[in-house]
């Protein structure tokens, strides 16, 4: 029960009056804290009272329908936006205050890729490694090593405009990981990529948080976040709708699952379960209580694509 | 100490393109073509060779017409390399990733000036040569010569800051390449149609205190040209100049007479028309550093708004 205690110290913290937003104990577990946070532009409450805390070290998926105000969260976690109210704690500084301290910690990655015209690849990296002040005799290796990552050193003189989306993407992601921060926020970068694409990000983040970084990612695609992320919020209209581990989230709010057994003589029948624990038992009454010839059993996807259909309301603000 | 990381990258860019060359390229088929026409008007009216006072003014006409065609271009073409420098990499989403690097914002804003300053210099490097033709002539001493060319070079770089500047305070190339050539025509004209405008409305043409003051037109890059300009190898030739920068020293001259206000030098090193300083008046700063040092005043100004811009976090996206 250590985890409960631990819990319950970190919401006191931030209102004591002693509190300076610098590394304290309680925050070596916590990546980014966000309490109350608000961002308004003129009458648009664009992120409204969000509190969301990214635990250290997790893939953390960030969904929500256009225009829920996840670039807006991603945009203050990034030291580049000023919150309304409520404030943001990222690695240990806030960003608002201590800008240049996030900025060493973390790497951030827009939802729009803006690359130079008449620049190759190396170049590029090799300018970003000058802005984060690293010495010129280290940039070689570096950009070996972050070309080699993304899977781009073929392209390592290609000019940076002449890249395919995908690839623009990837480069953009080493540009990311120039600083090697410890944290990395990732706006939507999967998206205008295709399903091969989409499956090596998978693995190249998976890679990078085995490396020990914690990953913030927004995204449409659900199913994906689903299988990735050890955590994920939901938000629409600038408002936290759940948050959690996914399947945690699933069961807490009751989202039906469906399972789909093909059975050997070619039938197939689909069941609808609440939790892991009704999962199992309806294998095991299949298998075992019926002797039923179960050739695949599986959890039909998009079980949080139902939950988001179903928690959001399309609001379009 | 590093390269501004933003500097090496526009000059890697810019050289890159082939632009510059073209640009270069432009640049000097121009000068040379003022060159050549002043030299043809001068040489159909008569045997140069035989008469040196003659070939004197001829170097000194060259001269100035060639100062000013360099000014023109600077004025037209700082603006034009210039005015996308940051509003350009809004408009293309590369200033967010930027913005979170620890680049500080006047580190942005003094790699795009010195990228687009240098290429200034590089242009007005490459017509020295024709400057040399001037000075062979005879029209100018040497020092005239760097002084003139010092000159344009420091306007240069004044202009391309504050061009700079106002990119960083705008959001879209269009707008920006609009408000680049607007503050530059201002800059130019708008002291020369105060001036004109304020003595239509006195109209008294007397040298009286309600004459518009003359500092007015200080601070026009036209002037401190023609002020700088103004050397002492006019004052034995016996010919008066027929140039563009000789057109603005008469104005000045005309604004002068009608109202004696101005506290600093106009033409100081000229011996030609010594006849309008007045003892122990006109000893004092000279006009053409006036009007630098004016123009570094709103140089400084605008970089300072732009690099309020250009800080993150702010209230909205920059
Ligand atoms: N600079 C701005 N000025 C005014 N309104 C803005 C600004 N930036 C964002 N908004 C508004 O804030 C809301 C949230 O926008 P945001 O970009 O954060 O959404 P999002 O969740 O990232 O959407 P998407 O999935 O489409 O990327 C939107 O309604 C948007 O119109
Ligand atoms: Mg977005």
């Amino acid at each position: 029960m250590t985890s409960t205690t631990d819990t319950t110290t970190i919401e006191i913290l931030p209102t004591e009056p002693t509190d300076t937003t610098e590394t304290t104990a309680a925050d070596a577990s916590v990546a980014v804290r966000a309490t109350q946070l608000s961002k308004r532009y003129g009458n648009l409450l664009a992120v409204n009272g969000l509190d969301l805390t990214v635990p250290r070290g997790s893939i953390f998926g960030l969904i929500g329908p256009n225009g829920a105000g996840k670039s807006t969260t991603f945009a203050m976690m990034s030291s580049l936006l000023l919150p309304t109210s409520g404030r943001i704690v990222v690695m240990g500084a806030d960003p608002s205050r201590k800008p240049r301290t996030v900025r060493r910690r973390m790497g951030y990655m827009p939802d729009n890729l803006g690359v130079y015209d008449n620049l190759r690849v190396d170049e590029y990296l090799e300018f970003f490694a000058a802005s984060y002040g690293i010495a010129r005799t280290e940039w070689t290796d570096l950009v070996d090593g972050l070309l080699e990552l993304v899977d781009l050193s073929v392209k390592r003189t290609a000019m940076v405009n002449s890249l395919s989306r995908g690839m623009k993407q990837r480069l953009s992601l080493a540009r990311a990981l120039v600083h090697d921060p410890e944290l990395l926020v990732l706006d939507e970068p999967a998206s205008g990529l295709d399903p091969r694409a989409r499956v090596e990000l998978r693995e190249l983040l998976k890679t990078l948080n085995g490396m020990g970084k914690t990953i913030i990612i927004s995204s449409h695609i659900l199913s994906e976040l689903e299988e990735m992320c050890t955590d994920v919020a939901i938000m629409e209209a600038g408002k936290l709708l759940a948050a959690g581990p996914p399947r945690q989230i699933l069961e807490r709010l009751g989202g039906a699952r469906n399972v789909r057994v093909r059975f050997a003589n070619g039938a197939s029948e689909a069941f609808s379960v609440a939790d892991d624990a009704e999962q199992s038992a309806l294998l095991r009454r299949l298998v075992v209580e019926e002797g039923r010839d179960v050739v695949e059993f599986v959890e039909e996807s998009g079980g949080l694509e139902q939950l988001f259909m179903s928690l959001t309301e399309g609001i379009v603000q | 100490m590093m390269m501004n990381p933003v500097l090496s990258r526009e000059l890697r860019e810019r050289m890159r393109t082939g632009r510059a060359f073209v640009v270069v390229g432009i640049f000097l088929s121009l000068l040379t073509l003022t060159a050549y026409l002043v030299y043809q008007g001068s040489t159909t009216t008569g045997d140069i060779s035989a008469d040196l006072a003659r070939q004197t003014r001829l170097g000194r006409d060259l001269y100035e017409w060639v100062l000013f065609v360099m000014l023109a271009l600077v004025l037209f073409f700082v603006p034009a390399l210039t005015a996308g420098a940051i509003a350009g990499e809004r408009e293309r989403q590369t200033l967010l990733p930027l913005q979170v690097t620890l680049l500080r914002p006047r580190s942005i804003l003094v790699g795009k000036v010195l990228a687009g300053s240098s290429f200034m210099l590089l242009l007005l490097f490459a017509s020295l040569p024709v400057m040399m033709v001037a000075y062979l002539l005879g029209g100018i001493r040497p020092l005239d010569g760097l002084k003139g060319v010092g000159i344009i070079c420091v306007i240069a770089i004044l202009l391309t800051l504050m061009v700079t500047a106002l990119s960083a305070l705008t959001r879209r190339v269009q707008t920006a390449t609009l408000l680049a050539y607007g503050f530059t025509a201002l800059l130019v004209l708008l002291g020369p149609l105060l001036y004109l405008t304020m003595s239509v409305a006195d109209g008294s043409e007397g040298n009286d205190v309600e004459n518009p003051p003359a500092l007015l037109l200080a601070l026009n890059p036209i002037t401190i040209v023609a002020d700088a300009a103004a050397g002492d190898n006019t004052s034995n030739s016996g010919f008066s100049s027929n140039n563009p920068l000789e057109w603005a020293r008469s104005g000045v001259i005309k604004a002068k007479s009608l109202n004696d206000d101005s506290w600093f030098a106009w033409f100081p090193d000229d011996n030609f028309r010594a006849q309008f300083r007045v003892e122990g008046k006109d000893d004092g700063f000279p006009a053409w550093a006036l009007g630098v040092v004016g123009l570094a005043d709103l140089a400084a100004l605008l970089s300072f708004l732009a690099v309020r811009r250009l800080r993150t976090p702010a209230e909205t996206e920059r």
